[in-house]
């Protein structure tokens, strides 16, 4: 374990936080423009594992054990949310024929 | 400790009960249930006490808000029966996410652990995305259903986000520990500004803050009736009680401050003037949510740190305008059903020549949303502005009453039309059960406002 914390410090912690908020970047940005809304689940995974990432990079530098157990959680809340999110699609697909975000117009202003 | 076990069980019995199809058990039990959890919680009352190793502590405030909120949902609960009668599968299922939901509202009511604020706002909400979509053939409800999934996914990635910053800089998800570091710290501290940014930003989402709103409305109309009225009362109360707990262990930093201003101020501008033009009755109720929002939030802005009153006040504002909901959207769905499920304002028409009381109840709660004296919607605005008088925001006080005025005209629209003959006759068919939940919020709403005393603590 020593070891991986070691391997983890050996990169210096401001290239986590940039790579960090770049991947979270993708992410949002993904999330906002993809109208394929199976690829927005994806880019919305892919924002909540950059946060995984600078937790266990946060966690290595303190020396903390507290930021990797918040990973676990986070990991498992996640996989709680795209289950029933995936299961929401199925339905939707089921009611439209389709996963494009533009069929999601009936409810405005 | 003992009411948090008992919801979860219950909920777990209350499936269990539904493989049996045992329908006309679930609400008595539940009812049970949350009544015992009501007990549980007030004998804890004189004893703040903490839990799982410190990370929720109930207090007072913790206390009074899970009572509150077991108290709306028990009142739900009681016109569940009636709402379901013609729904004969997954009824089970209904009543058990809903108390799932609110054990996360009981989390986010107490917690003092980063953790605990993720995992509550989790549990509050994930069970949500599936009510939400609970008509299953419903393209509507399935497309709010959608839209609250992606935005609330959306929003917990923000939350998460700043709560990994806060860990960076602070070495700990505890509230005290990091408290303790935005003390030190400068304004300037770019990474610290950011981490806040990001955190209120996700609980914005929760609370239905412009210009985080988005959601509001459409899920409010798209959502099933009963769904919509959990998530605009316990819903809302239990993701301010997560909020105001954030502000009030942090502080508030000058950075946080200017972002709240303008939080409070577009939030009250759009929910007031949006409401205006609205005729669907959910979506009108959506955005007066949005508009209390702006009122909860400026509660919120003069919190200076432990000890103010806001966490008092911000009970009273929240539980009072639940309490006016939840009656109103009982009302709405006997309208409805009067009137073949139209949901426009017009469905109150000839409620006053019909039935009476129920339109007085009615007449009572609008205007406790309105927030005229002599309703508990008054005293909750007065106190608002009182605190933020108090705190020095006058300008943006001076914005909330102009805003307040702007909404008295929208709630008395509506509520006229509780007066107006119908055009064609309408038969309103009234359970005593409907009738008895509607006179209590009534009663409760008009009671509250002559005795505030009654919820002070």
């Amino acid at each position: 374990m020593e070891d991986v914390m070691t391997a983890i410090r050996v990169v210096p912690l401001d290239h986590y936080l940039i790579l960090c908020f770049l991947l979270f970047s993708i992410g949002m940005a993904g999330a906002m423009l993809r109208r394929n809304i199976l690829i927005v689940i994806m880019c919305l995974e892919l924002m909540l594992n950059s946060v995984n990432l600078l937790l266990v990079a946060f966690s290595a530098y303190h020396g903390d054990a507290g930021g990797q157990v918040m990973v676990f959680f986070i990991m498992l809340v996640a996989a709680a949310e795209v289950t029933v999110g995936l299961a929401i699609l199925v339905q939707l697909k089921r009611n439209t024929e389709g996963v494009d975000i533009n069929q999601l117009n009936r409810l405005k202003w | 400790m003992s009411a948090l076990i008992l919801i979860s069980v219950l909920a777990v019995l209350v499936l269990y009960l539904g493989l049996y199809n045992k329908k006309s058990w679930l609400a008595p039990l539940g009812i049970l249930g949350l009544a015992g959890a009501i007990v549980l919680f007030a004998t804890g009352w004189h004893i703040p006490h903490h839990l799982l190793a410190g990370m929720l502590e109930f207090d007072r405030f913790s206390i009074g808000f899970s009572i509150g909120m077991a108290a709306i949902t028990l009142l739900i609960f009681l016109f569940g029966p009636d709402y379901y009668t013609r729904m004969q599968q997954h009824v089970a299922e209904q009543y058990a996410l809903m108390l799932f939901s609110l054990v996360g509202g009981f989390l986010l009511s107490s917690y003092t652990n980063m953790l605990m604020l993720f995992l509550g706002i989790e549990i509050l909400s994930i069970p949500l995305y599936v009510l939400a979509g609970a008509k299953k053939n419903s393209l509507r409800s399935t497309e709010a259903s959608l839209k609250y999934f992606l935005l609330g996914s959306f929003a917990t990635a923000f939350l998460l986000m700043g709560i990994a910053l806060l860990y960076g800089l602070a070495g700990s998800f505890d509230l005290g520990v990091i408290s303790a570091h935005i003390a030190g710290a400068g304004s300037s501290d770019l990474v610290l500004n950011f981490a806040l940014f990001f955190v209120v930003t996700g609980l914005a989402f929760k609370v239905g803050a412009v210009p985080f709103h988005f959601w509001v409305p459409d899920v409010y109309q798209g959502a099933p009736t009963l769904v919509t009225t959990f998530m605009a009362t316990v819903v809302k109360m239990a993701a301010f009680a997560g909020f105001y707990r954030f502000i009030d262990i942090t502080g508030m930093p000058d950075a946080l401050a200017r972002i709240m201003v303008l939080l409070v101020l577009a939030t009250l501008l759009v929910g007031n003037v949006a409401a205006l033009r609205q005729t669907n009755f959910k979506r009108l109720m959506a955005y007066s949510s949005v508009a209390h929002s702006g009122f909860l939030l400026l509660a919120l802005l003069t919190d200076t740190g432990p000890g103010s009153t806001v966490g008092a006040t911000l009970l009273y504002y929240t539980f009072t305008y639940s309490l006016a909901t939840a009656g109103l959207f009982v009302l709405f769905t006997i309208a409805k059903r009067a009137n073949n499920g139209a949901e426009h304002n017009g469905i109150f028409q000839g409620l006053f020549a019909a039935k009476p009381w129920l339109a007085l109840c009615g007449l009572a709660m609008f205007l406790s949303l309105a927030g005229i004296p002599l309703t508990a919607g008054f005293i909750a605005k007065y106190q608002v502005f009182l605190l933020a008088i108090g705190a020095g925001w006058l300008k943006v006080m001076g914005f909330g009453v102009l805003m307040a005025l702007l909404g008295i005209y929208y709630y008395i629209m509506v509520a006229r039309e509780l007066f107006v003959p119908a055009e064609h006759p309408t038969t309103f068919v009234v359970t005593p059960l409907n009738g008895l939940v509607i006179s209590a919020c009534a009663i409760g709403v008009l009671l509250l406002g002559l005795w505030p005393a009654l919820m002070a603590w």
